[in-house]
């Protein structure tokens, strides 16, 4: 009876294992064929992901985090008195600068006034804070703790003090994702604030620099023009701080964005009105 | 004892496997490259687990991070879930000619597998989702395996014993 019955046990699990692999090997594949889709089960995955997912390999990798800040914290210590005297330096600067901003801001609430202009067309939708990034080989990411719920969408503007940093690719109730200027797969209309030239740009691959992929009429900016976005996309908001072109070669131009990639903690996710 | 007993190379090697993989989804401003080698790690980890201690739950687990990686690196489901299941079932259709290999061929394979399964994830992310990338990272994952390979041998060679 024994044989009997361990060549029964070995077909039944066989057959388990057979029929678990072919599931799993379908799920895959359907999984990959519908992932654009607005499907519940895709979504109910990219949710557990942000939600659960992320905080747990933070606690996992806590320890390099750790060590990260520590060497961060080491890094500035080294350098307080540099910079201490640097912002001596730009305390008084900015004190002129203070007082020549007041001037224009009254002078310009006049002016509006006497033209009957509207104000900034941006609406604030909320600001959220960093949880974690994903700046990798493939995409230059970073997640919100902010989400549907905050009434935070797909395609919204993502901007900081400095200015534009990205846009909201996805949202899930509590969490969003942004895409970041500098991810290569990313393109934003500009135009420069000097000479009006329209252009497409986008992330460079080493994370710093954002390159032009097309130029109107091909004309160059030059060098140290402040580029912002034109809104010709529809997908940023106008004239959004965007960069400095820093380099300029025969067909193309480098810029460099206000944004400081590096030290994002808090973000403003932004739209037209 | 009882616990030596329970904590054995595979669940060591899955422990390796949670850990490079909570690592290389969060990234440090300060240590640029070390998301990257426990990227590698992680595969490097992963294809050992399917040379040498193959199991049908390795399905599974390929299912599990492929997903998680996909939609946290890429946030499209793809790439890393249709190449870790294309190993497992290469694996088990080469699997009676990979036993007759000596140890040196075995592990000029492994890297060589790692490599190619780096460049096929990046392939099939354009592929399919249209991600761009650059040879210079692909050759910065190739450094970064040329580093780590040997050690990471080493050390699951003597988790096994």
């Amino acid at each position: 009876m024994a044989p009997k019955f361990q060549i029964k046990v070995f077909q039944i699990s066989s057959l388990i294992k057979n029929f678990t692999i072919i599931s799993i090997v379908t799920l895959s594949f359907l999984l990959v064929f519908f992932s654009k889709s607005d499907l519940y089960l895709i979504n109910g995955i990219k949710n557990i992901s942000n939600s659960v997912i992320i905080p747990i390999t933070r606690v996992i990798s806590a320890p390099l985090n750790a060590f990260s800040n520590f060497v961060d914290e080491y890094h500035k210590f080294r350098s307080l008195k540099f910079e201490n005297k640097l912002l001596q330096e730009e305390i008084v600067r900015l004190k002129k600068w203070q007082t020549l901003a007041i001037q224009n801001s009254r002078e310009n609430n006049v002016l509006k006034r006497l033209l009957n202009a509207t104000d900034n067309n941006l609406i604030l939708v909320k600001t959220a804070s960093l949880i974690n990034r994903n700046d990798t080989i493939y995409s230059k990411l970073i997640n919100l703790n902010a989400g549907f719920e905050d009434k935070i969408k797909k395609n919204m503007s993502a901007i900081n003090e400095r200015g534009l940093i990205g846009k909201v690719i996805d949202t899930t109730s509590n969490n969003s994702r942004v895409i970041l200027l500098t991810d290569p797969n990313l393109s934003i209309s500009v135009k420069s604030i000097s000479d009006g030239i329209f252009s497409l740009l986008t992330g460079n691959g080493d994370g710093k620099y954002l390159v032009s992929s097309f130029i109107k009429e091909n004309k160059m900016p030059r060098l140290g023009d402040i580029v912002v976005t034109s809104g010709t996309a529809q997908i940023f908001p106008v004239d959004l701080l965007v960069g400095k072109v820093a380099k300029v070669e025969k067909n193309r131009f480098f810029v460099l964005p206000f944004v400081d990639f590096k030290n994002i903690d808090y973000v403003q996710i932004v739209t037209s009105k | 004892m009882e616990f030596s007993k329970f904590f054995n190379s595979i669940i060591k090697l899955n422990i390796i496997l949670i850990i490079s993989f909570s690592i290389s989804v969060n990234s440090f401003i300060l240590l640029p490259n070390i998301n990257n080698a426990f990227y590698v790690l992680f595969h490097l980890t992963f294809i050992y687990l399917i040379f040498y201690h193959y199991h049908y739950y390795l399905y599974l687990v390929a299912l599990v991070y492929g997903i998680l990686f996909d939609i946290l690196l890429l946030n499209n489901i793809g790439a890393h879930l249709i190449t870790f299941l294309f190993l497992l079932m290469l694996f088990v259709l080469l699997r009676k000619y990979l036993i007759r290999l000596s140890s040196y061929q075995i592990i000029f394979i492994y890297f060589i597998t790692l490599i190619i399964l780096l460049l096929i994830e990046q392939f099939l992310a354009n592929l399919i989702h249209n991600y761009k990338f650059n040879i210079s990272s692909i050759f910065n994952f190739i450094l970064i395996s040329l580093i780590i390979f040997i050690p990471t041998v080493f050390l699951f060679r003597k988790l096994d014993k």
